[in-house]
């Protein structure tokens, strides 16, 4: 359109600009419905998430009297006391450890998994491929009466490094599912120069192959990362003392409390602790998780 | 390069061992579970084989309640998240300006934990005194709405599955804008130079091209409902009320109870059983329902 618009010879450049405003206009006008209803949808979310996060600074009274209004005065107190009190740096404390320790280990374990069962050519590869990758259809809920049984006679039961065994276990087949799908995709000239460069097989993956799998590694860490931090129904059958609840089992029994104690701001503080650090890190990496999402069910 | 056994072996060890104890053997211990009368963690157990699948499927209404649930979540749930996720992406891909900032916006909640989002839904939403919504609706003068009670017995169940539709609305979004990118705008170029219209060209060229991310998508979704357990769990803080209760629920509050123990674990396992059955029969049943001549292009 520019080259014509540009064209001197062209006689009604004039009227043809103004038909291109036109369309232009009469295209934003079609749009209208479209950025209505998109907006209508985020700003809900938006709405609920920051009521929430400014009903957390109000006392319990303005909760229910100023129910769309800021608070009077800000209440950092209600943060301090789900601190202290309410038990939540020991409940962040657990979830931090709980989460890392178990996307480490998990991480660890799987991607030389992954990478023998994407890269190399050998007898029943399929079937352990397929075998690894079909837990993603089990339920957790089928496990979870027997695994209780294995754990406690191990003595495993109500304790955070048992719970992170299971939260590894549990989460393989998915982490196997997304790790083989980045190694597939490295081409292999890098493999035989790394041999050819005298690396052994370890040294090959360790040194060559495992790096230029890292954007899968990131991928594959932090949706379990997120999935371990937000989850809380293996937490509350295998964690049975207060000592090792996450920030999910904490604010799962604050909710339920709330018959006896009516704390309100507690609550929302409570989701507040849990929620930011999630929203945070999708802020930073909304695109990349995104694109992970897709992988696997779109080609 | 020639793979050594030995590092095969090495390399799938670790991950195999944990999958196999912990993961694979609990699942097949559960078959063998769900043949006994078994009460609490005791070593007293009473093998009735089929017993208690007879039990659940015909003398179990609170089962036959909690099933119905999981059928509303996969069919009305089913119907409300595609039309709304496909009429989003739809919106998302008009030439808008923002698409990734509203795209990261509708996905939003899927990074909340669910224990929040309940949270968030049963006492800063519908919540009747001090809730969002009832206070909306008196503000702007529509009295009678925002009497409406969302928790009462009667609602409590719809109103859950507005919330979890609205959380896997944006799940799907992303799923279906990313089949929808993959077409060549060409197609469209062609189909507006013809004359079809918008409908024609969604029933004509989105659909058929993207049919296999729609089956894909419709397995997960399924999937999902029928292992839920979270969100009504926990949704109006309390967790008693059978309303809500589904397959996952009814499981837990069989084997682990709620407030009082109930430990019948042989038949909660029984209902982890048929949960999985229901997965394998659905999975089956959705792609050979769905199942078409693969378009390629």
């Amino acid at each position: 359109m520019a080259a014509i618009s540009t064209n001197p010879n062209l006689p009604d450049q004039a009227s043809f600009s103004t038909r291109a405003r036109k369309a232009r206009i009469k295209k934003l006008l079609t749009q209208i419905p479209a950025y209505l209803i998109l907006s209508l949808w985020s700003f809900f979310t938006i709405f609920v998430i920051g009521w929430v996060i400014i009903s957390s600074f109000k006392t319990n009274a303005e909760i229910f009297r100023t129910v769309f209004d800021l608070p009077k005065v800000w209440q950092f107190s209600n943060y301090i006391n789900a601190w202290s009190q309410g038990n939540f740096a020991l409940y962040l404390r657990n979830s931090v450890f709980l989460t890392s320790a178990s996307v480490a280990g998990l991480l660890l374990i799987s991607a030389p998994a992954a990478y023998v069962l994407s890269r190399f050519k050998f007898i029943g590869r399929n079937f352990l491929t397929i075998t690894f990758i079909a837990g993603m259809g089990i339920p957790y809920s089928l496990v979870l009466i027997p695994l209780y049984v294995i754990m406690s006679r191990l003595g495993l039961i109500n304790n955070l490094p048992g719970l992170i065994l299971i939260y590894i276990s549990l989460s393989i087949p998915f982490t196997v599912y997304i790790l083989t799908g980045f190694f597939v995709t490295l081409p292999k000239e890098l493999e035989d120069a790394a041999v050819i460069d005298g690396c052994n097989e370890f040294q090959t993956f360790w040194h060559v192959m495992l790096p230029l799998a890292s954007p899968g590694l990131l991928t594959a860490g932090i949706f379990n990362a997120i999935g371990m931090w937000n989850e809380y129904q293996l937490v509350l059958v295998f964690m049975g003392n207060e000592e090792g609840r996450t920030l999910a089992l904490g604010l799962y029994s604050l909710q339920n409390a709330m018959q006896y104690t009516g704390d309100w701001v507690g609550l929302f503080a409570g989701v507040c602790i849990i929620m930011v650090p999630t929203i945070v890190l999708y802020v930073i990496l909304s695109e990349k998780m995104i694109a992970g999402i897709t992988m696997g069910a779109v080609k | 390069m020639k793979p050594r056994a030995s590092m095969i072996i090495l390399f799938l060890m670790p991950a195999g061992l944990f999958y196999l104890a912990l993961f694979l053997l609990p699942a097949a211990w559960a078959f063998y579970y769900s043949a006994f009368d078994w009460s609490g963690f005791s070593d007293e157990m009473t093998f009735v084989g089929l017993g208690n699948f007879v039990k659940l499927l015909t003398t179990d209404p609170i089962f036959w309640s909690s099933f119905g649930n999981t059928l509303k979540i996969i069919f009305v749930g089913g119907f409300f998240t595609f039309t709304l996720a496909f009429l989003l992406a739809m919106l998302l891909n008009s030439g808008i300006k923002g698409k990734k900032v509203f795209r990261a916006l509708i996905f939003l909640p899927n990074v909340i934990a669910t224990i929040a989002l309940t949270t968030m839904w049963s006492f800063a939403i519908f919540s009747p005194r001090s809730g969002v919504l009832p206070n909306f609706l008196k503000l702007i003068g529509w009295t009678s709405a925002s009497k409406f009670l969302w928790m009462s017995a009667d609602h409590v169940f719809w109103s859950m599955l507005i919330a979890i539709v609205w959380i896997n609305v944006g799940y799907f979004v992303v799923l279906i804008l990313a089949g929808m990118d993959r077409i060549p705008i060409e197609f469209y170029e062609a189909a507006q130079l013809d004359g079809a219209s918008m409908i024609q060209q969604f029933f004509r060229i989105t659909l058929p091209l993207m049919w296999d991310v729609l089956t894909v998508s419709v397995v997960l979704w399924s999937i999902s409902a029928i292992k839920v357990f979270e969100f009504p769990f926990a949704y109006m803080g309390a967790g008693e009320d059978p309303n809500l209760y589904t397959i996952g629920v009814y499981l837990y509050i069989m084997g682990f109870g709620k407030r009082q123990p109930i430990y019948q674990l042989g038949y909660a396992t029984a209902i982890g059983v048929l949960m999985l059955l229901l997965i394998i029969v659905v999975s089956i049943f959705v792609r050979r329902l769905m199942q078409r001549e693969s378009l390629q292009y």
